[in-house]
């Protein structure tokens, strides 16, 4: 018997894709408005029923309403920006009102969500809570579907972000209001709507990630609430200051918290893995006190620019 | 006619608890945020380890006390039976109950502290904002232990404690409600005073401007580590003696309820101000009977369990007061000090 299973490691990757996707927007939003972002949960659960509609109530296949998720999660987080965020930053609030406000953003939605969910099932005669789609998704031997999909979706965002802020004039408009905001809006760039563009990707990635996750484990109305710490980690992780880090925090955290529990679960006991959910916050916790900077913060990476 | 006026009576009652049971944890919340500014974001972790700590306690300490035979009885199985024991003897010495409580209070104590300093241990040599996610990440994990670790608290059917204001038989409401009271005002006089001590004033140097607190020497992340212990241990204390009004505990503390709604009623009352704590705690709870009848009168026409409004409700008004009134009903004032009442 191996060590561990191909199929572990297979889930381990699904989950760091996941992770990812959700990690990077974190940073993203970060590194733009200063901001540690709560409300990203609530995008993550949104993605997850914006899809999960679309199939039950349209009958659409799984992977088919991944653009619909990112566009309207990306505007949900539009309104969460200019309507509660800008506001605020306008009348210099500290960091601490800024992050409550995103909190609050995130309490209000989930009672929407929950609504939402509880007229959805009284509509369609269908559960809507704790909803799993996986059956409906196709297989590549012992591998489904999702597998290659949420890699795919992964590999190709970053790839698109790379190019989006490193190549593209807008990715310099954005590059400078991140750098320095004031500096930015002399030559002449409207950082405010940069800003905008920032929260819409960070969001529609983030929605992206809630829309695929129905096809991997179980949506709920509190599905963001339980990856929260764990979208923070794979951002501290990889570095809050780094944009690309949150990949490899992403592939990191899941390598640890799925492969790492199912090792010492095979090890110590199955009792192991009822404190799964403590990975996230250990591993935060060693970075920050050990390299507060995360992974793409290192020395190490200097080299080779 | 009697029976209405008891009903009310008792609605009142435990009206007044729960504004006590939160006036202490708001309290705990004021000194770490309105004070300090420390972007506390974790303040269920100190609730649950205090609420966990006299649901594994009291009945223990209980059967300890009166050497009540356990007979071999496992104190999670054998929960209801040794409890009911424990409740036997609570019923006759009032002193004996009394003492319970304040084992209990002086265990959620000492565990709060040492959850205060572990949670923030991590991040507070950080920036502020590292800080509010790593405790923000802290906030709901005591649940994972009293979920996976039986012992603790049973797992997730939870246990009972032992009444120990069993002894005011039928007035036990009166009693409990009373205590809670007392204990409140305890809290919101040490916070009082807190403030108008030397460390106090450290505490809102180091709010007002990092720098130049640190340029007279105070060391912002020991001040920072005091004030968090100092807020964890009333949290806490406010989480146990939750458990011990209610008579039971579940590992089900969230995010919302011990974190978002007492930010809410400092938001409401003002951040920073002692006075608008106790304003914002009882005005908080007049706003939520109010959506609470509007709500049952929703019930049925809505296609959704109007428990979700709470959330739409509570969340657009936390972003307004952001927006339209940052400063909360009563504003917070520059305390007066000696040397400026002399100069008048």
């Amino acid at each position: 018997m191996a060590l561990i299973e191909l199929v572990t490691v297979a889930q381990a990757l699904i989950y760091a894709s996941l992770l990812s996707l959700m990690g990077v927007g974190v940073t993203l939003l970060y590194k733009t408005t200063k901001v540690p972002n709560f409300a990203h949960a609530s995008f993550v659960t949104l993605g997850g029923y914006v899809n999960f509609s679309l199939i039950s109530a349209f009958g659409w296949t799984p992977y088919l309403g991944l653009p619909v998720a990112f566009v309207v999660v990306g505007g949900e987080s539009l309104l969460l920006f200019f309507l509660v965020l800008e506001p605020l930053r306008k009348r210099k609030s500290s960091v601490a009102l800024l992050m409550i406000a995103t909190l609050a953003w995130h309490i209000a939605i989930l009672g929407v969500l929950g609504a939402y969910a509880d007229a959805l099932q009284t509509l369609l005669r269908v559960p809507t809570r704790n909803v799993v789609l996986s059956y409906l998704d196709f297989s590549v031997g012992p591998l489904p579907g999702i597998f290659f999909v949420s890699i795919t979706v992964t590999v190709v965002a970053a790839v698109a972000l790379y190019f989006a802020i490193e190549r593209t004039t807008i990715g310099i408009a954005l590059r400078a209001s991140m750098e320095n905001q004031n500096l930015a809006e002399s030559v002449g760039i409207n950082t405010t709507r940069m800003l905008g563009i920032a929260w819409f990707l960070a969001a529609g990635l983030a929605g992206v990630a809630g829309a695929l996750l129905p096809m991997w484990t179980q949506l709920n109305t509190s599905s963001g609430d339980t990856l929260i710490a764990a979208m923070f980690c794979v951002s501290i992780v990889g570095g809050l200051e780094t944009l690309y880090g949150a990949f490899a925090g992403g592939l990191i955290l899941a390598l640890a918290q799925i492969v790492g529990t199912t090792l010492l679960a095979n090890s110590v006991g199955v009792w192991v893995t009822g404190y799964e959910p403590v990975v996230p916050l250990l591993l935060m916790c060693i970075v920050l006190m050990t390299n507060p900077k995360g992974v793409g913060g290192m020395k190490f990476w200097k080299r080779f620019k | 006619m009697n029976g209405i006026f008891e009903g009310i009576l008792l609605f009142g009652l435990e009206l007044l608890a729960y504004i006590a049971i939160y006036l202490i944890v708001n309290e705990g919340l004021n000194i770490q945020l309105g004070i300090t500014g420390v972007t506390q974001f974790g303040l269920v972790l100190y609730v649950s380890g205090g609420a966990f700590t006299a649901g594994y306690l009291a009945t223990r300490l209980g059967v300890w006390i009166f050497h009540i035979n356990s007979r071999g009885l496992d104190f999670i199985s054998g929960n209801i039976i040794l409890t009911t024991e424990v409740n036997s003897f609570t019923q006759s010495q009032p002193l004996d109950g009394i003492a319970l409580l304040f084992i209990v209070i002086i265990a959620a104590a000492v565990v709060g502290a040492l959850l205060g300093v572990i949670s923030s241990v991590p991040a507070i040599n950080l920036r502020s904002d590292y800080l509010g996610i790593t405790l923000l990440a802290f906030g709901e994990i005591l649940n994972v232990f009293g979920t996976a670790y039986t012992p603790l608290i049973g797992g997730p059917p939870g246990v009972i404690v032992p009444d120990v204001w069993a002894w005011a038989g039928g007035s036990r409401f009166v009693a409990s409600t009373l205590t809670l009271m007392v204990l409140a005002a305890i809290a919101y006089l040490f916070i009082e005073y807190v403030v108008r001590t030397p460390l106090g004033r450290t505490f809102r140097a180091i709010r007002d401007n990092e720098v130049a607190a640190q340029s007279l020497g105070k060391n912002l992340p020991r001040c920072r580590l005091e004030a968090i212990v100092i807020g964890s241990v009333l949290a806490s204390i406010g989480g146990a003696l939750f458990v011990l009004y209610a008579g039971s505990v579940t590992p089900s503390f969230t995010r919302y309820t011990w974190t978002f709604i007492p930010w809410l009623m400092l938001l409401l009352g003002g951040i920073g101000s002692n006075v608008g704590v106790l304003v914002g705690t009882a005005s908080w709870f007049t706003i939520y009977d109010l959506i609470l009848y509007y709500k049952f009168a929703l019930q049925g026409i809505l296609p959704f369990d109007v428990v979700w409004l709470n959330y739409i409700v509570l969340g657009v008004v936390v972003m307004l007061i952001l927006i339209f009134r940052p400063q909360g009903l009563i504003p917070e004032k520059p305390l007066r000090t000696g040397a400026e009442k002399r100069k008048k």
